[in-house]
């Protein structure tokens, strides 16, 4: 082997380990940011879930708004076929009501409640976040086209 | 009247299609194609563009809604400048400006002097080609020109939230920007076929990806601006994938300007720069494309077909399979082996475009992961801001290490020792500011102190640099615009960790009445009312903001409630000091008596956005302002 050769092999191998723990750091990273997102049902079959930080979306169940104290809310969101309770505490956004779709972000606890510290903004009355749709879907309550 | 339009604007489309194959014919070296001339043929190609540009802006001004496009997208009670920016607040529209942005690069290219005539006619063939796709690309799938069989009596209207007059200049500044670097694509291809990379092709591509580089700065800036004031969500980054998808070129363009340089100076690293220029420009290709498919979701998203989609990735596509074939087959001829030192100016930049390229493969894989996964798996997920911060923080330490030091050291092999103590005071002053600082703020994050240390040590230098007398006392030119921009990076960096660490946040349930506590400041509920403008009704909340019992001033957070289409945004209430925002944003939930009121404390906003517009001047000045010739030797 040509010593040409050979520095041009150590110098491509070192660069390829050297990226590869790299990519290996970022990959560790990513997938301790990863925040997955559940529709009720399909929450209640991943009980193991419990604790961890994720998104919740579906519609506001009817009759199931409670403004208690100050700023904190209670209300359930449902797919039509399984329900989950959560409690907010902090801003709700201009369009949120009973019976519209609406992602939340936050903890799902062992006692099956959900505390949810962020209620993701949307602005057009009429927009059904893409996920909302996908979980009524699966639930058979989708009414859309 | 429509339909004279209708034909008259689609023939100009054609008229430029045509223009732009002869034009790019000219790529093969031959007598036939040489007439009519490269600026003749440029000239046809930007005025029916223009034109056609004109006639869209036309019809939006007149609200002529026998065409599908002003039907779906505007409103006869749209305010003037709305109707305006409306032209390119959709897909074909936006299109049309793109391609009139790539027309006029072409343009200006082709009245340029000093440049070689075979390598003038390859680079506007090489742009020509790529005009001739977008135009039958807005012809065939997205023409704008479309009309309607039904007589609308008025159209559907713009989304609100696209109504600011920041959004009116936002896409096109960012489209200049990404367009730029459209021609740097098309200069480093010319430069593979002539096998002329070299020290004037430099030289030539310098303005260039300056000016592309500082309106793509300036562009990403205002949507952060807008993000700020219009979303009413008191931040200004939020690693949404539309934003990582306008960063990406941006953090390739940053490595490649560098890279212009290193090789105008000292003849290295072709191979690289090539790479770079291709590689910007797909990621500019897939910043807008990506935006606008529909496959993100958000308010950048227009209307999304898969075949338009389709084509734009098919184009991706074929632009990365031709230019790297081309390259593989002539990048050995248009290397030229020159040394440099290996503690020099030039690993210093060298070091920094890896580090970028790290940076780069972050937000690239952040932003894609979920994609993937929805696409292959099906499964949702969204990637956490924080993964972004903790990740490029480290690498953003060692970075502006980098950026301190690289200017600094010469050309050729420098003793790195020597450096540090001619650097002594510079380096011991930002020491003692950065323990002042870190004691005084109680600061005790190792990143963030070390963040903040080296942000200094880079603003001071680089402002000792401009500053810079020779022997008989008279101030000698510098490089000005590497130093402004320098600092502004520092000052942004340090802007963007004592905002991030500082950063405070209220929420209160409020009634007319209520005193309400941020702070020193106390903020009265003073009175709520009801406003009627002519596109929209607001709810106006007044609060008297007291320090001490005196009165500051008086914030109006909004809600609109537009009614074409019908929609409901917040509008937030900031005032600006020097050091620190205070930003007040109302809602009003259904089913509720009192309104929610978020108040903000966001230090050192000014300072944060002084930073990037200094970044943004630099990049104008290195674009036309020959480089002095500091710390040349």
């Amino acid at each position: 082997m040509s010593s040409l050769v050979k520095s041009r092999l150590i110098k491509f191998l070192l660069s390829l380990i050297i990226v590869s723990i790299a990519v290996l750091i970022i990959i560790f990273n990513l997938r301790d940011n990863i925040i997955y997102f559940y529709g009720p049902t399909e929450l209640l079959k991943n009980s193991d879930k419990q604790g961890q930080i994720m998104r919740l979306g579906g519609l506001v169940s009817v009759d199931s708004f409670q403004n208690e104290a100050d700023s904190i809310f209670y209300f359930s969101i449902t797919d039509g076929d399984n329900e989950i309770d959560v409690k907010y505490e902090g801003i709700l956004p201009n369009l949120f009501a009973e019976d519209k779709g609406v992602v939340v972000e936050g903890v799902y606890m062992n006692d099956g409640r959900f505390i949810a510290n962020k209620v993701l903004a949307k602005h057009d009355e009429n927009y059904m976040p893409p996920e909302v749709i996908e979980t009524l879907k699966k639930s058979g309550k989708w009414q859309g086209e | 009247m429509s339909l004279y339009i209708f034909y008259i604007s689609n023939f100009l489309l054609l008229l430029c299609l045509t223009a732009s194959l002869m034009q790019s014919s000219k790529i093969i070296n031959n007598k036939i194609f040489t007439r009519p001339g490269v600026i003749v043929l440029a000239y046809v190609q930007l005025i029916s563009i223009l034109l056609s540009f004109l006639i869209l802006i036309y019809l939006f001004l007149t609200s002529d809604f026998n065409f599908d496009l002003v039907y779906f997208n505007s409103h006869s009670e749209k305010p003037l400048i709305y109707k305006f920016s409306g032209v390119w607040g959709n897909h074909e529209g936006s299109m049309l400006l793109w391609i009139l942005i790539l027309v006029l690069f072409n343009f200006l290219f082709a009245l340029s002097r000093r440049i070689s005539e075979r390598f003038k006619e390859i680079t506007v063939a090489i742009q020509s080609i790529m005009i001739f796709g977008f135009v039958a690309f807005l012809f065939l799938l997205s023409n704008p020109f479309a009309l309607n069989q039904n007589n609308f009596f008025d159209g559907i209207g713009l989304n609100p939230i696209l109504q600011d007059p920041l959004l009116a200049i936002h896409p096109p500044v960012l489209y200049v920007g990404y367009v730029g670097f459209s021609l740097v694509f098309s200069l480093a291809i010319a430069g593979l076929i002539t096998k002329e990379v070299d020290q004037k092709w430099a030289t030539i591509v310098k303005p260039w990806v300056f000016s592309a580089w500082a309106f793509l700065t300036a562009g990403i800036a205002l949507g952060s601006f807008w993000a700020y004031y219009e979303l009413g969500w008191g931040g200004y980054w939020f690693w949404d994938p539309v934003e990582n998808a306008s960063l990406m070129p941006w953090i390739a363009a940053t490595a490649l300007i560098h890279c212009v340089l290193i090789l105008q100076k000292r003849n290295v690293m072709q191979s690289w720069t090539i790479i770079l220029a291709i590689l910007t420009f797909s990621l500019s290709l897939v910043g807008t494309f990506l935006v606008r498919s529909g496959i993100l979701n958000s308010v950048h998203t227009f209307a999304s077909d898969p075949e338009r989609g389709l084509f734009i990735l098919l184009f991706i596509f074929l632009i990365l399979v031709f230019s790297f074939s081309l390259f593989a087959y002539n990048s050995e001829k248009i290397n030229k082996t020159s040394s440099m030192g290996l503690i020099s100016r030039g690993t210093g930049i060298q070091v920094n475009n890896w580090l970028l390229i790290t940076i780069l493969t972050i937000v690239f894989l952040g932003t894609m992961y979920p994609l993937a996964t929805d696409l292959l798996l099906n499964k949702s997920l969204t990637v956490g801001p924080k993964y972004y911060s903790t990740t490029i923080a480290p690498i953003i330490i060692l970075f502006l290490f980098f950026m301190f030091i690289s200017p600094r050291l010469g050309w050729t092999d420098t003793k790195l020792y020597k450096i540090i103590i001619q650097l002594r005071y510079l380096i011991i002053t930002s020491l003692t500011i950065t323990l002042i600082i870190s004691l005084y703020f109680e600061l005790f994050n190792l990143t963030e102190i070390l963040i903040i240390f080296f942000s200094l040590l880079l603003i001071i230098s680089s402002v000792t640099a401009s500053i810079n007398f020779n022997k008989q006392n008279i101030l000698v030119r510098t490089n000005l615009g590497q130093n402004l921009a320098h600092a502004g990076f520092g000052i942004l960096m340090m802007a963007v960790v004592s905002n991030a660490v500082y950063s405070e946040e209220r929420i209160y349930n409020a009634k007319v009445g209520d005193n309400l506590q941020l702070q020193k400041y106390i903020f009265s509920f003073d009175k709520i009312e009801q406003v009627e403008e002519s596109n929209y009704n607001s709810l106006k909340a007044y609060f008297l903001m007291k320090k001490d019992g005196k009165l500051i001033d008086t914030f109006t957070p909004e809600i609109r409630f537009y009614s074409n289409p019908p929609t409901i945004t917040s509008e937030a209430s900031i005032l600006h000091k020097f050091f620190s925002d205070i930003y007040l944003v109302m809602n009003v939930p259904q089913d509720q008596q009192s309104i929610s009121v978020r108040m903000h404390i966001k230090p050192f906003m000014t300072i944060l956005w002084l930073g990037t517009l200094m970044i943004i001047i630099g990049g104008i000045i290195s674009a036309f302002i020959r480089i002095g010739r500091f710390n040349e030797k």
